[in-house]
C-alpha cells in the first residue's frame, strides 16, 4: 500500500515539475519572438555602437536562445535565478517582493474562503428565502466584475472621496491599512465565484440521505452543517478555491500596479515591457511553483474527504 | 502578452475614471497656489517619483532609467554646475570657471569649506576622481564628449581641470547634469557619504528617507527631512497626491495636471520647455527625402490644435527648432504656419505619391506622443497625405523604428539649450541622428558655435544654426510640452526648471 502511494506521489510530482519546465520553456521563447531586446531596453539612447555590443555580449544576447534557456534552467536547479538585463539578481529582486505578493495574494485568498463559506451557509439555512436570492443574485454580479473596475471604484469612494483609506501603498511592509482595499479589489470577484460554489455544494449534499437522517434525527443546523454537509462537499469547495489562488496571483498583477503594491506584479510587467526573459521566467516559476504546492495542497484535501467520509 | 496588453488597456480606463471622479467632485475653482511669505523651517516632505524595481540603479555614476533614483542621487550628491534659466549654467560645487584661449582647457575653482556627510573635506583630488569614473562608466563617452579620462585632473585643492580634444564652449554645461561627487577611491558607491543639501537616513527597495545636512556649503535648508517614495506608475502617484498620502508628484504630465488641477488644495507647477515633441522625417532615403516633401509636411499641420488636444494645453506651439528653452532660441524666426494650399503646390511639385498611404510609427513612451499621431494623421489628410498610425510598444519602436523608420513621433526631454540638442540629435556624426540628416552648412555653423568663445558672436552662430534647422532639418517640432508637477499647496519653493532641474528641492518648504 504505502510503496504504491509513493509512486503515486512521486509520479504526480514528476508530472508537475515536467510541466512547470516546459512553461517555462514556453515562457522564455515568447518573450524571445517580440521584438525588440533587453540591451536597447536597458541603455540609454544615445549609447554606442561598441557599448550595445558590449552589453549584448555580457547578457549572452549573441548566444541562440536554446543555449540561453538551457544555461539559465540548469542555474535554475542550483538555485541561481541568474541576473536582469541590468545586472541586479534576480533572487535577491524577486524572493524581495515575493513575501509581499504571497502576503496580499493569501489575505485575499483566506477571506474569500470565510466569506464564501459564511454567505453559502447562510444560503443553505433556508433554500430559497430572501437571504439566499439576495446573495446568490450579488454573488452572480460580483464574480463578473473585473479586478480594475472594483479597484477602481473603492479608491474613488474610499480614498479620494472618504479619505479614510490610502489609495497607493508605499514601501514592503508598510501598515496593514495599506492592505485593505487592495484585498478587498482581489477577494471580491473571488467571493462571488466560490461563493456560488459553496451554495451548490450545500445544496448537493442536502438532498443525500444521511444529511436528510439527521435533520431527521433532530439534530441542530450547525452540527447538520458541519459535520454533514461541510465534509462532503469539502472537495469541490477545495477545488474551486485552488483554482481561485490562480485567478489571484493573475488579478494581482493589476491590483499592484493601481495601489503601486510592491509585489511581483509590477515586476512581471516591466519584465515583459523590457524582454528580460530570464526575469519574466523567474516571475513564472515562483507564482507555478506556489500554485503547484497549492494544488497538492488540494488534493490531500480530497484525499482527506473522501476518505473520511 | 495580448492579455497583459488587454490589462494594460484596461488599467489606462480605470487611471481615467479615477481622474474624472477626481475632477469631477468639487465644483471648478481657481487652481490652488504655492504658500506665500517667508519660507518656515522644518518638516518632512513626501515627495512621489516613477522608478521600477527592476531598473533600479543606486551608483551615481551609472545610468539611472528611474526618475526616483535620480532624484535621491541629486539631493546626496552635489555637481560642478547645475542647471539653470539664464544663463543655463549655475555654480554648485564649482563656484567660477574660466577657459583658456583655445576653449580646450577649462579650469573650475571649486567652494571653500565643502565637507562629506561623513566631516572629511572635499577637495578637488575627489571631484577629479569622481568625474573621471564617470567618464570611465558605461555611458561615459555620451556624458563628457570630447573629453579624455587623462585630460580630467586636480590641480591643487581647489581647482578641477578638464581638457577637451577640440575646442569646446560648452564644457560647464556638460558638467551641469550627472556629475555627482563622491570621496575619491570609494568603491561601494550606493549610499556612500556625499556633499549634498541631505544625507542618507535610509534606502529601502527605491525608496528612501533624506534628513538634512545641517553642514551644507550651499545656503540654508529649510526642510528635516524628505522622503522619496518610489511609483510604479503615473495614474497610482497621482492618487496618492489627491488623497494627501504625498506632498509632492514629480513629473505627473498633462492629462493628470488637467483633471486634478481643478481640486482644492493641490497645485500645478508648470515647468516650461520641459519635452520637445516632434515628428521625424528620414531625410537620406524613403518618401521624405526630397526637402520639398519635408516642408509641406511641416507646413500641414496644426500646432496649436496638436498642442491643445494632445499635451492638453500644458505647452506651446514650437518652430521646428529643438532647445526651445534656450535664452538664445530665435523668436526672431517667423513661426511656420498652417498653409494647405502651399502645402499641396510644394507635394505636387516634387511628385509625392498621395495615393499610397505612409506609416507614421507611434509608441506610448511619454503622455501625448501616441495622441499626438492620430492628430497628425488626420491633419495631413486635409493635404491629401494619407498616413497610417501604428502604435508599436515601447521596446519594439526603440529597437526597431526609433532612428531607421521613414516617418515616427519622438520627443527630447533636455531643450534648455540650442547647440546641446544640435550636438545630441542633429549633427551629422550624432549617434542619434534620428532623421539621417546630414548638412555640411548645419555641421559647419555647429563647429563654428562650439568653438567660440565670444558671447556675441555665439549668438550670431547659433541663430545661423537655428535658421538652418528650421528650413530643412528632417523634424517636425510642433510643440514644447510642459515639465508638470503636482504638489499641495502646503509646498512652497519648488523649482519651475525644466527636465532634470526638477529635482531641484533644497530650496523646498512646507507651510504647515
Amino acid at each position: 500500500m504505502i510503496p504504491h502511494r509513493t509512486t503515486r506521489v512521486l509520479g504526480q510530482l514528476t508530472r508537475r515539475v515536467v510541466t512547470l519546465v516546459a512553461l517555462l520553456a514556453i515562457t522564455f521563447f515568447a518573450v524571445e519572438v517580440l521584438p525588440g531586446d533587453a540591451v536597447v531596453s536597458s541603455l540609454s539612447q544615445d549609447a554606442s555602437d561598441a557599448e550595445f555590443a558590449a552589453r549584448r555580449a555580457a547578457l549572452g544576447l549573441d548566444q541562440p536562445v536554446l543555449a540561453r534557456f538551457w544555461h539559465w534552467i540548469a542555474g535554475v536547479f542550483s538555485g541561481d535565478l541568474g541576473t536582469t538585463a541590468r545586472g541586479q539578481h534576480i533572487a535577491d529582486l524577486v524572493l524581495g517582493r515575493l513575501p509581499q505578493t504571497m502576503l496580499l495574494g493569501g489575505t485575499a485568498l483566506v477571506v474569500t474562503v470565510l466569506a464564501a463559506l459564511a454567505l453559502g451557509s447562510l444560503c443553505v439555512l433556508r433554500p430559497g428565502g430572501r437571504a439566499d436570492r439576495a446573495i446568490a443574485g450579488t454573488a452572480m454580479v460580483a464574480l463578473a466584475l473585473p479586478e480594475f473596475a472594483v479597484a477602481t471604484a473603492l479608491v474613488v469612494v474610499f480614498a479620494i472621496w472618504l479619505r479614510v483609506l490610502p489609495a497607493a501603498t508605499g514601501t514592503a511592509a508598510t501598515s496593514p491599512v495599506a492592505l485593505v482595499l487592495p484585498v478587498i479589489a482581489l477577494a471580491l470577484p473571488q467571493i462571488g465565484w466560490n461563493t456560488r460554489v459553496v451554495r451548490a455544494a450545500f445544496g448537493e449534499q442536502l438532498g443525500t440521505p444521511h444529511v436528510d437522517a439527521a435533520v431527521l434525527d433532530g439534530l441542530s443546523r450547525r452540527r447538520i452543517l458541519t459535520h454533514y454537509l461541510l465534509p462532503g462537499a469539502a472537495p469541490t469547495i477545495a477545488a474551486a478555491a485552488a483554482t481561485s489562488v490562480g485567478m489571484v496571483l493573475g488579478g494581482a498583477v493589476t491590483i499592484e500596479a493601481i495601489f503601486n503594491f510592491p509585489g511581483l506584479g509590477s515586476v512581471l510587467i516591466d519584465a515583459v515591457q523590457h524582454r528580460d526573459a530570464p526575469l519574466v521566467a523567474a516571475v513564472v516559476a515562483l507564482t507555478g511553483a506556489l500554485i503547484t504546492v497549492v494544488l497538492i495542497g488540494c488534493d490531500a484535501v480530497r484525499a482527506w474527504a473522501g476518505g473520511g467520509r | 502578452m495580448a492579455s497583459l496588453t488587454r490589462r494594460r488597456m484596461l488599467q489606462a480606463g480605470a487611471a481615467a475614471v479615477t481622474a474624472w471622479a477626481a475632477g469631477g467632485c468639487t465644483p471648478e475653482g481657481t487652481p490652488a497656489s504655492a504658500p506665500t511669505g517667508p519660507p518656515r523651517n522644518g518638516g518632512t516632505l513626501r515627495v512621489g517619483a516613477i522608478g521600477k524595481a527592476a531598473a533600479i540603479v543606486r551608483d551615481p555614476f551609472g545610468v539611472q532609467p528611474n526618475d526616483s533614483d535620480y532624484l535621491i542621487l541629486s539631493l546626496l550628491y552635489d555637481t560642478v554646475t547645475i542647471p539653470a534659466k539664464s544663463p543655463l549654467v549655475a555654480p554648485r560645487l564649482a563656484t567660477r570657471w574660466e577657459a583658456g584661449e583655445d576653449l580646450r582647457t577649462w579650469r573650475f575653482t571649486l567652494a571653500e569649506n565643502v565637507a562629506f556627510h561623513d566631516g572629511s573635506p572635499c577637495t578637488a583630488e575627489d571631484v577629479a576622481w569622481s568625474v573621471r569614473r564617470l567618464r570611465q562608466s558605461e555611458a561615459g563617452t555620451s556624458r563628457l564628449p570630447g573629453i579624455d579620462v587623462s585630460g580630467i585632473r586636480a590641480e591643487g585643492p581647489r581647482t578641477l581641470v578638464i581638457e577637451s580634444r577640440y575646442p569646446n564652449s560648452r564644457i560647464p554645461l556638460l558638467l551641469r547634469l550627472t556629475t555627482f561627487v563622491q570621496k575619491k577611491g570609494t568603491t561601494d558607491p550606493a549610499g556612500a557619504p556625499g556633499t549634498g543639501p541631505f544625507e542618507l537616513d535610509w534606502f529601502r527597495d527605491g525608496n528612501a528617507r533624506l534628513v538634512r545636512n545641517d553642514n551644507w556649503f550651499g545656503g540654508e535648508v529649510h526642510l528635516d527631512a524628505i522622503e522619496v517614495r518610489m511609483f510604479d506608475r503615473t495614474a497610482s502617484m497621482v492618487n496618492a497626491v489627491l488623497t494627501g498620502e504625498i506632498d509632492l508628484a514629480s513629473n505627473a504630465g498633462a492629462v493628470a495636471a488637467r483633471t486634478a488641477g481643478k481640486r482644492d488644495g493641490v497645485q500645478v507647477v508648470r515647468r516650461p520647455d520641459d519635452t520637445a515633441h516632434y515628428v521625424v522625417m528620414r531625410t537620406s532615403d524613403g518618401p521624405f527625402a526630397d526637402p520639398r516633401v519635408r516642408e509641406a509636411v511641416k507646413l500641414a499641420v496644426d500646432r496649436k490644435a496638436l498642442v491643445d488636444q494632445a499635451i492638453s494645453g500644458y505647452g506651446k506651439p514650437a518652430n521646428d527648432i529643438l532647445g526651445t528653452g534656450d535664452p538664445c532660441y530665435a523668436k526672431d524666426i517667423p513661426q511656420r504656419e498652417r498653409n494647405i494650399d502651399r502645402a499641396r503646390k510644394l507635394l505636387d511639385e516634387a511628385g509625392f505619391d498621395r495615393s499610397r498611404s505612409y506609416q507614421l510609427l507611434t509608441t506610448e513612451e511619454i503622455p501625448g506622443m501616441a495622441e499626438s499621431a492620430t492628430l497628425l494623421a488626420n491633419q495631413l489628410q486635409e493635404a491629401g497625405v494619407k498616413i497610417d498610425v501604428r502604435k508599436q510598444d515601447q521596446a519594439t519602436f526603440l529597437g526597431a523604428s526609433r532612428g531607421k523608420a521613414p516617418l515616427y513621433t519622438s520627443f527630447y526631454g533636455t531643450q534648455d539649450s540650442v547647440v546641446f540638442c544640435a550636438g545630441k540629435l542633429l549633427v551629422s556624426e550624432s549617434k542619434l541622428n534620428e532623421a539621417a540628416w546630414h548638412d555640411p552648412a548645419f555641421d559647419a555653423a555647429y563647429q563654428q558655435v562650439v568653438s567660440t568663445a565670444d558671447d556675441k558672436r555665439g549668438a550670431q552662430l547659433s541663430h545661423d544654426l537655428q535658421q538652418v534647422q528650421h528650413e530643412r532639418s528632417g523634424l517636425l517640432v510642433w510643440g514644447a510640452a510642459d515639465g508638470i508637477d503636482l504638489a499641495s499647496d502646503k509646498v512652497g519653493g519648488l523649482p519651475d526648471l525644466p527636465g532634470y532641474g526638477r529635482v531641484q528641492l533644497e530650496r523646498a518648504w512646507l507651510s504647515g
